[in-house]
């Protein structure tokens, strides 16, 4: 196991390398001059001598090559540089985000993991019975209704119309309820049916059979024969959705001015700050690398056969 | 059979699960603790009384501090926490604030003289050497106060006097002097980490929360009229549509830029109310003056003409706007001039021009057609909504337009592939029209879009630096918009509105031209 860990350690410098090198490329392709962004903030124009002045501040009049080589060094010195916008260490500014983030998808991995553990049993209690059908319709609109349009449909009724709960902002566990459910809830029931349909393959097994031969109750068999071969696969899959819910909450936390990385980082976009930019591609990808060697640990814990493959 | 010790390992991963679960879900509140104990979700505004009344407000951008002499001005000045020199009026004229009155020694050197009695949050008074202090650190700090003050020198005259001495002539300093950039505030108060920018508004600021909230209270030692309000709360709420259900929610008093489709809305619900007031900015169209088609003027006087203003006005801006004849709307003295009228019709401009309609009726010079490239970009919705209205009015007269949707529309103009494109811009953002033609005329200015160079524009220009009064300045400003008018490197589409939703009850928010002012010592709330 120990092994298995450093391994992937191991690894993680050529991740950062070739994530910072295809990130620093993709991003001076991209259009737009950061210095002209700032000086224009609200749409008031700037003179070119204030122009030179700041992209000579910021580096940007620097050969691209030292650019990188700048970049590469901050990167590797664990520095990550300075925002453009707000003049703060860009590792500063993530790790102040992250908080929000993980709160929001943990919150969003229970909301899915309960989704998937409840509705994938239950459906696969009694084949097309009104649980499963009820399953599929769930998993229908999940699969179909877009997160940003869901968030503002549970807005609308929970917050506008109902006035229960707030419709935006990270103050307390109340405010955390609408962002949790969009976030959870379509991948969720989609993944339900997943699940049903592992439980239902693994039904027809010999040793499910057996167990049933041996005179097992019918629970039993469900939760400590089928269900623990059906959660194998399951767990990568929801592995990867923790990764996209931590990555990647860019809608829901616009939404619902969840003060997290996506929205951090969607605006370093918007106004072309490539150090935060660069950043956070970066700390996503520890972030991924770190969810995928959890999932594979809990795999061989559960499983213990993985580790001799 | 399941082992015991496979057995155990399922249920330890399964309890985990259900434990991270838990802990997420009861933790969270812990976690999510901020500085600010007022911005609770629900607005209890119906409870308060005169001594606790607070105000929240659903607020557009987003800022990354409250440093005044940052990029985040605007946003400190509008909480009502920072004040400048001078302030601009309703009628946009620049009249006392910090500075109780000012003399032009000479075309470079001003003289102030300060308020007495004003002290900063931080209970230090305000005189001459402090405010010459904060002048130079936001010229050091900020470009735009850099470029729009122009200083030479700054010299203390007196304890409440000091005397600024410009580069070259800068008529329109006072008013320049508005700008937030140049917010007045204890410099020394910047060096400590652990406190607040300390001004001299009626609110001072009591939390920031990145990415949240800016929450201000009330300023007991404030110089004028104490603030109504004890707090006030922006919450920045970047989203058009979720500030516009928090709106309706309750868990907010107001919320700045409504998108103009989401007006009707509001105004249907009886208890909300819509407010608007023309801005200072305009939406044009900007012709690139060596596109082989527009470097013509007869072309894009055509074009011009032809573009539906009043439809656009009513259909697209839903009639949050007005029709622009000029880059400064007509709430400036210097924007009520009249457009200037075709000299004969289209058809006879084009036919004396060497066009001629081919059999599908499309205008051809010399066997190419009138066809043209409009860029146009996605952070305006309505300005690509405008696009194709006017694509639509062209390709009735036979004029081709093929429209492209460009991510970021300053680099797209700085390259020559395009014939015109889709802009927006303020204008007169200190009641001013200097800066602006300085900057978007000027044929050295990289903010000259449309590469147009005109010398006779940058004498009246020149000009204007040294004109002593309002009236002189006003009437130099008009000969250089005829000059513009006349050679139209830009068409002038619409100022829009500024479009605010109120929750009624709410007293003292009073949309301006100028978006500087959004929180006031007069702003209330219903007891």
């Amino acid at each position: 196991m120990i092994r298995f860990i450093l391994e992937r350690v191991a690894q993680l410098p050529i991740i950062v390398f070739v994530v910072s090198t295809l990130t620093f490329i993709l991003m001076r392709l991209a259009p737009g001059d950061p210095a002209l962004i700032l000086l224009t903030a609200h749409n008031v124009p700037a003179s070119g001598e204030a122009l030179t002045a700041l992209r000579n501040e910021l580096g940007l009049n620097e050969p691209l090559h030292i650019q990188y080589v700048n970049w590469l060094r901050d990167v590797f010195t664990g520095h990550w540089g300075t925002s453009y916008v707000s003049k703060e260490s860009v590792l500063n500014e993530l790790w102040s985000r992250l908080p929000a983030t993980v709160e929001l998808a943990l919150a969003g991995f229970a909301v899915m993991a309960v989704l998937t553990l409840g509705m994938g049993l239950a459906a696969s209690l009694k084949v097309s019975g009104p649980l499963d059908r009820l399953g599929r319709l769930f998993a229908l609109l999940g699969s179909s209704i877009p997160s940003f349009w869901l968030g503002f449909l549970l807005i609308y009724l929970f917050s506008v119309r109902l006035g229960w709960l707030p419709s935006m902002g990270r103050e307390d566990w109340s405010h955390l309820v609408l962002p949790a459910l969009t976030l959870g809830a379509g991948l969720g029931t989609v993944q339900a049916r997943v699940l049903r349909a592992q439980m239902l393959e693994l039904s027809d097994r010999n040793f499910v059979k057996a167990a049933r031969a041996r005179g097992f109750s019918r629970m039993h068999i469900l939760f400590f024969e089928i269900f623990k071969h059906a959660v194998l696969p399951m767990i990568t899959l929801l592995g990867t959705n923790l990764s996209f819910m931590l990555a990647g909450n860019v809608i829901v936390e616009t939404i619902f001015s969840w003060p997290g990385l996506g929205k951090y980082f969607i605006d370093a976009i918007t106004q072309r700050d490539y150090p935060v930019i660069q950043g956070y591609v970066m700390f996503a990808a520890f972030l991924i690398v770190g969810v995928q060697c959890l999932v594979d640990v809990v795999q061989t814990v559960i499983d213990p056969r993985l580790r001799l493959r | 059979m399941i082992g015991n010790r496979n057995r155990r390992s399922w249920f330890i991963c399964t309890g985990l699960l259900l434990l991270m679960a838990v802990m997420t879900l009861s933790g969270c509140g812990a976690a999510t603790k901020t500085e600010d104990s007022s911005g609770k979700g629900e607005n209890t505004s119906a409870q308060q009384t005169q001594a606790d009344k607070k105000l929240v407000m659903a607020y557009t951008w987003k800022p990354s501090g409250v440093d005044p002499h940052g990029d985040n001005s605007w946003d400190v000045m509008r909480s009502g926490a920072g004040e400048t020199l001078i302030r601009l009026n309703e009628k946009l004229e620049p009249v006392a604030w910090l500075a109780k009155e000012w003399k032009h020694d000479s075309p470079n050197v001003w003289s102030f003289s300060v308020q007495d009695k004003v002290t900063f949050h931080n209970g230090k008074s305000m005189d001459a050497v402090s405010v010459k202090a904060s002048l130079l650190r936001s010229i050091e700090k900020s470009h735009l106060a850099k470029d729009l003050l122009d200083v030479k020198s700054i010299d203390v005259t007196g304890p409440l006097t000091l005397k600024i001495t410009t580069n070259q002539p800068n008529a329109a300093l006072v008013s320049n002097l508005a700008d937030p950039s140049t917010i007045v505030l204890d410099v020394a108060s910047m060096k400590d980490e652990q406190s607040y920018p300390a001004m001299t508004g009626a609110f001072k600021i009591k939390a920031f929360n990145k990415d949240q909230s800016l929450v201000v209270e009330r300023y007991d030692g404030y110089w004028g009229e104490k603030a109504r309000l004890a707090e006030a709360t922006m919450k920045f709420i970047t989203d058009g549509n979720s500030r516009l259900m928090a709106l309706q929610s309750g868990e907010v008093d107001v919320a700045t830029d409504i998108p103009v489709d989401n007006a009707e809305v509001l105004k249907k619900n009886d208890k909300l109310q819509v407010l608007s007031a023309p801005s200072l900015r305009t939406h044009m169209i900007v012709y690139n003056m060596e596109s082989p088609v527009f470097k013509d003027a007869t072309n894009r006087k055509v074009v011009d003409s032809l573009i539906p203003r009043a439809s656009i006005v009513s259909a697209v801006m839903r009639g949050f706007g007005t029709e622009a004849s000029s880059p400064f709307p007509s709430i400036l003295p210097f924007g009520k001039i009249e457009r200037k009228a075709l000299d004969g019709t289209t058809e006879q401009l084009l036919t004396k021009d060497g066009w001629q309609k081919d059999a599908q009726g499309t205008w051809t010079k010399q066997g190419k057609p009138f066809e043209v490239t409009l860029l146009t970009f996605p952070q305006r919705p309505e300005l690509s909504v405008m696009a194709e209205v006017i694509q639509s009015q062209l390709l009735n007269e036979g004029i081709q337009v093929k429209i492209r949707k460009v991510e970021n529309i300053d680099e797209a103009l700085t390259k020559n592939d395009w014939d015109f494109a889709m802009y927006s811009m303020l204008t007169a953002h200190t009641g001013e029209p200097q800066y602006f033609m300085d900057m978007f005329y000027s044929s050295t200015s990289e903010a000259n879009v449309s590469r147009y160079a005109s010398k006779p524009l940058e004498n009246i220009l020149h000009s204007l630096k040294l004109a002593k009064d309002t009236a002189q300045r006003n009437a130099v400003t008009l000969q250089a918009l005829d000059i513009i008018n006349t050679d139209l490197p830009q068409s002038f589409i619409v100022h829009p509105d500024n479009v605010f939703g109120v929750k009624k009850g709410v007293k003292g928010f009073t949309p301006h031209p100028i978006e500087y002012y959004y929180i006031t010592a007069q702003s209330d709330i219903a007891e």
